[in-house]
């Protein structure tokens, strides 16, 4: 971190840092990371009594607890004589409110009565989970607008949450039921999903033929499949390959033959394969689809594949050439549509299994643009696309087509802004700091679950609730 | 006040400047706000080849975070032979080193290092102070270091913590090391830390040692090396120094690995520690 | 034809190399254990092997010191291999690299082994340099000496001259000159041209530059210590470059053997994966191309009647005759390019015996140790996994020959055959 700037230096100072403390620069909590729940009960509240939270609970294994609601019978007075609503001995680990059925206005204020003693009742990283159904699943002008409503209460709570906590809306599609939801409700729960927070999340029944089979474990889901991640020899897509590897995947890291020891190091840690190979070359699909017989057999086909390389030539749109255009679109977007095209042949060996995954990269560039970006805001706003016009595409096929879209993220290209813009960056979403590699890693890999066949089409942001592109 | 150096300072004259006396500022007003960098720094393959060779590690393109130290510890001298270092460099000592590789660095990496101090703290025998090396590459931070050294008889206010003590693996001796006459000497050469104390036993007698010590970070990094086999992509590691390691001398190597890390040291034919470690992946 | 036991074959899996570098640059520092750990880490990314056995590894260099002698288990030991993995040292000068792929090919063949394995290194930059002889017999004297006085007497009679550090010398020992020097007694004696030299200098360069641009290299190559092509490969010489060149070896009119058409000094290690058929197909390995067979065979150099590097032009009747091919049988050809003076003279010598004339298209495709540059005991695996890979890429049934002359007057020769 050589050249620190005046402030960033001030600020590493213990005076600077208590002076920041004051100033509402307060330490960023610690995030719970990785599969562990938070430890406190499930609170578990319903609003015109649906039970498909209750239902996909159980297919966890986990049992709710009544929770408390800011209803008069409940409330106390303190000494000053003023409401309070009812509070929390022990610390709450997780709320999730089903909120399936609402429809009216009316509906909304039990949502509000089971919040309220929950705001100040939550243990650290603790998680708000509301389940509600998907507008395109309801009918009439009220309950499309009240469905829309609990996106902003959702939102809002994220931002209020303290210590790490995190809130999330999880909107369901007609005919969604329980094994539909639970991976998704799993990673909402627990560590993986430490940085996805202010987040609507889209789940649909999973597809015809899109289901684990007998030998899927939870713990590890991806055990038995094959996977591939390209630029993974370092930052994020390193650990993309970590966390799938732990989750029981056999990782292929793809990377340009130039990156040398650091990709055989990767594969070598992982227990994967290396494979050298520049994504633009036109027979980039075939080499891939040709590496994963070459190590796996004939009869093997890719589980998933995640497009995580990507490069960036910034320049504002005053000086940037065709050169660096074309560079940023060819490696970031063209070559994922060439590759997927190939893999998703069936009369390829090595290509895509069905079920399967794919997963693209965007950025929360190509969500709300970026100074200097234009070309790298337009592959990741083309990647973007590109998922949702696959899972129209696939609509036939049990293959799934998701991105995820990384905010700030340390360590990431990203950490070489200046310190003000960097704190500023870190204190702009509600978490107070920046994500980490793992937590894009942990979102590709609950996309890439095979119990995830419900989420499709679909654009998760990684970034804490940065209110850029909100 | 921050400094920026145009290249790597060269260690070699700040060492005749340790000996010298002359008046310094008190410690008890902490140490000064002072921080050093250096940009674009060139790792030389060369000099790399010499110090994976001497610690024993393979030449690899990525290199081991103990050479990222060594690349900042010109900076960290730099800092204590300024004038408003309030500690007589003379006798000052190593007493542990904490780093954390936060992502791999390959040779061809051009590393920014920077260099501050960190806190100063009571020690039963005298005063202990931290200095933070930080490297990175292309803005990213890669590797942060914190090296703890000892003044002894240095006074600061306060009262001394209890020392913090890293358990001795419990594992038999499995790697027995003969370490040369000379290979203060040639580590001196590689790494640039050419304090009289590792050099020979002449320079040694001077500062009172009966023969000269290897460095510290020798012993931090050839345990390291001793490790083997395949370290994790990120991982931290932090050691305590003990006893020093005469030259020439043997020095025993235990560890116990598990899911969690890695737990080591080096150990005297008695069963003493000379460093004991711990490593953990990130 | 040698008949596999219970129909055991064993194949070319795949391989791994370092790019290679002129002795004394890049890799200068680099030992040959670095180098061999390196080409192993990426063979056991490239397969997926971290934590893995295989049942041996076979590799050898020529330029060894005696601290290395187990320089193989010590690189797997240093590698992401499991710890169990056996190695073995083998060493038959320049033909160490084949003859390790023929030994584990051999060991899968006889069922002592399923997967191996095999390869070379070379580091002419971390060449041993020796003490002479009076100074090493006088400090194993002095270890033996039981008092200071024995250990000083160890000493008496050393003059200056015994000081010197001897550097290894790229000679044969029987005749004292140097592996140019023979070569260039071959070129004269068999009437190799300037002219046919430079021309087969300039394809090895073209063919092998041409390789990297299309990627063939990809999958073969894995890039060190910043390195990330063959660092003496030429891809802009040309035969007017070639032809301005100074002869280096040999004397007068008759020299016509230059430093662009000999090869370097050369750093860099090789490794091919071997293993059992059936059980690659288990492991879901690629088959690239079985070994069919092999022969070694040596000349009587030191009278002068025989070439030093022509030993495969006694190797290569032998095994034709075994197998009933023929030269023209082969669809690639791999003649290792020590200087290419001795690939023309491998080839007049294979004429003369009556193998007939080789195409020559079907020589060194995809160039060889000319541009590529010669670890001696690197090259062997070199070759043999772009052969196998080119034999793939031919299809089923193709048929390529490998042949590389060794010093020591010896010579080896295989069959590979496209899977």
């Amino acid at each position: 971190m050589a050249g620190r700037s005046f402030l960033e230096r001030i600020y590493a100072t213990s005076v600077g840092h208590g002076l920041a403390r004051r100033a509402g620069l307060a330490d960023p909590p610690v995030l719970l990371r990785g599969r562990v729940r938070p430890a406190g009960p499930i609170g578990l509240g319903t609003v015109t009594g649906g039970v498909l939270a209750e239902r996909t609970l159980d297919v966890l294994g986990l049992v709710g607890t009544g929770p408390l609601r800011d209803e008069p019978d409940q409330q106390t007075r303190d000494a000053d004589g003023r409401v309070r609503p009812p509070a929390y001995h022990a610390r709450l680990g997780a709320l999730v409110i089903d909120a399936t059925g609402v429809r009216t206005i009316a509906d909304l204020e039990p949502v509000r009565a089971t919040l309220r003693p929950a705001m100040r009742g939550m243990e650290k990283s603790g998680r708000v989970i509301v389940v509600a159904d998907d507008a395109s699943a309801v009918e009439g002008l009220e309950a499309r607008a009240v469905a829309q409503a609990l996106d902003g209460i959702v939102r809002t709570v994220g931002k209020e949450l303290r210590g790490g906590s995190t809130a999330n809306l999880v909107t369901c599609g007609a005919g969604v039921g329980p094994e539909d939801l639970a991976s998704t409700l799993s990673f909402l729960l627990d560590g993986r999903s430490a940085f996805v927070d202010g987040q609507v999340i889209r789940v649909r029944p999973r597809k015809a033929g899109d289901s684990p089979d007998d030998a899927y474990d939870p713990a590890r889901p991806l055990s038995g499949r094959v996977v591939a991640v390209t630029g993974a020899a370092r930052g994020i897509g390193a650990a993309i390959a970590h966390t799938m590897s732990r989750d029981g995947a056999t990782v292929i890291c793809v990377d340009v033959p130039q990156a040398g020891e650091s990709l055989a190091r990767v594969a070598n840690t992982v227990g994967g394969s290396a494979l050298q190979l520049d994504i633009t070359v036109p027979d980039a699909g075939r080499r891939i689809a040709a590496h994963v017989v070459g190590r796996h057999g004939i009869d093997t086909r890719l589980w998933a594949i995640v497009h995580n390389a990507g490069i960036t030539r910034d320049r504002l749109l005053a000086n940037l050439d065709e050169s660096r255009w074309s560079q940023v679109l060819r490696v970031n977007l063209a070559a994922q549509i060439a590759i997927n095209a190939v893999l998703l042949d069936p009369a390829i060996p090595g290509g895509l299994a069905e079920p399967g995954r794919i997963v693209g990269i965007a950025s929360t560039s190509g969500v709300a643009g970026n100074r200097g970006q234009a070309n790298y805001a337009a592959s990741k706003a083309g990647v973007m696309g590109l998922v949702r016009a696959m899972s129209e595409q696939l609509r036939d096929r049990p293959v799934t087509a998701n991105a995820v879209a990384p905010g700030f993220i340390e360590t990431d290209m990203t950490a070489a802004i200046p310190f003000v813009q960097r704190e500023v960056f870190r204190r702009s979403n509600s978490l107070s700091q920046g994500g980490r590699p793992v937590d894009v890693a942990e979102t590709i890999a609950w996309l890439c679950d095979p119990a995830s066949g419900g989420i499709d089409g679909q654009v998760v942001r990684v970034c804490g609730q940065n209110l850029v592109g909100a | 006040m921050h400094v920026d150096l145009p290249e790597l300072p060269d260690v070699g004259l700040h060492v005749f400047g340790a000996a010298l006396p002359r008046s310094r500022p008190s410690a008890t007003a902490g140490l000064p706000d002072v921080e050093v960098s250096v940009h674009g720094v060139a790792q030389a393959p060369g000099r790399l080849a010499a110090y994976d060779r001497l610690c024993g590690f393979s030449l690899r393109d990525l290199v081991p975070p103990t050479w990222l130290h060594v690349l900042a510890f010109p900076l960290q001298t730099w800092l204590m032979a300024r004038a408003d270092f309030p500690f007589p460099r003379a006798g000052i000592r190593h007493v542990s080193n904490e780093m954390t590789l936060l992502h791999p660095v390959v040779v061809t990496d051009r590393v920014d290092i920077s260099v501050h101090w960190a806190g100063v703290r009571p020690h039963r025998r005298g005063v202990v102070f931290d200095v933070v090396s930080e490297v990175s590459v292309e803005g990213q931070p890669v590797w942060r270091g914190l090296s703890t050294y000892l003044s002894p008889g240095g006074r600061v206010p306060g009262e001394p913590a209890a020392p913090l003590r890293l358990e001795i693996p419990d594992a038999a001796v499995s790697q027995q090391w003969r370490l040369p006459a000379d290979l203060g000497r040639r580590y001196a050469a590689v790494s640039g830390d050419a304090n009289p104390i590792h050099l020979h036993p002449l320079t040694a007698r001077a500062f009172g040692l009966p023969r000269p010590i290897i460095h510290g970070m020798w012993t931090h990094a050839r345990a390291l090396a001793a490790l083997g086999g395949v370290l994790p992509q990120r991982y931290g590691v932090r050691v305590q120094f003990a006893k020093p390691l005469m030259l020439p001398g043997r020095a025993g190597f235990a560890a116990t690995s598990d899911a969690g890390g890695s737990r080591f040291a080096v150990l005297n034919p008695g069963g003493a520690p000379h460093l004991v470690g711990e490593l953990r992946p990130l | 034809m040698v008949s596999d036991r219970d129909g055991r074959q064993a194949v070319i899996v795949g391989g791994n190399r370092t790019p290679f570098v002129k002795a004394g640059t890049t890799f200068a520092e680099a030992s040959t254990q670095d180098l061999l750990t390196a080409a192993l880490d990426g063979l056991v990314a490239r397969f997926g092997l971290a934590g893995r056995t295989v049942d041996e590894v076979a590799a050898g260099a020529v330029l060894k010191h005696s601290r290395d002698f187990n320089l193989t288990r010590e690189a797997v030991l240093g590698s992401a291999l499991s710890p169990h993995t056996p190695a073995v040292d083998l060493q038959q000068a320049c033909g160490t690299g084949l003859e390790t792929v023929v030994y584990v090919a051999n060991k899968i063949r006889l069922g002592q082994a399923d997967t191996a394995i095999a390869g070379g290194v070379d580091s002419a930059s971390d060449a041993p340099i020796v003490v002479t002889e009076r100074l090493r017999r006088a400090l194993l004297a002095a270890r033996r000496a039981r008092t200071p006085v024995q250990r000083a007497m160890a000493f008496v009679g050393l003059g200056p001259a015994d000081l010197a550090p001897v550097p290894p010398a790229v000679a044969e020992a029987r005749t004292g000159l140097s592996m140019g020097e023979s070569q260039a007694l071959t070129t004269t004696r068999w009437a190799i041209t300037r002219e046919a030299q430079d021309e087969l200098a300039l394809a090895s360069h073209r063919n092998l530059a041409a390789a990297w641009d299309r990627g063939f290299f990809d999958d073969l190559v894995t890039p060190y210590l910043g390195v990330t092509r063959d660092g003496t490969l030429r891809p802009d010489t040309s035969a007017e470059r070639l032809a301005a060149l100074a002869p280096v070896f040999g004397r007068g009119p008759g020299a016509t053997m230059t430093a662009g058409n000999s090869t370097p000094l050369t750093d860099g290690a090789a490794l091919v994966l071997v293993a059992e058929r059936s059980r690659a197909a288990e492991l879901g390995w690629p088959a690239l191309a079985r070994v069919v067979d092999a022969q070694v065979a040596a000349s009587d150099y030191v009278t002068g009647r025989e070439d030093l590097l022509l030993a495969p032009v006694r190797a290569l009747p032998v095994l034709l005759e075994r197998t009933g091919l023929t030269l023209g049988d082969f669809d690639l050809v791999e003649v290792h390019e020590a200087f290419a003076a001795t690939v023309l003279a491998t080839l007049e010598g294979w004429r003369r015996e009556g193998l007939g004339d080789l195409d020559r298209a079907r020589l060194n495709v995809n160039g060889s140790s000319l541009a590529a540059g010669h670890p001696f005991a690197a090259t062997g695996a070199r070759i043999v996994a772009s052969l196998a890979k080119m034999l793939a890429e031919r299809g089923t049934g193709s048929l390529g020959l490998v042949s590389i002359c060794a010093a020591g007057g010896q010579g080896v020769v295989a069959i590979l055959e496209g899977m």
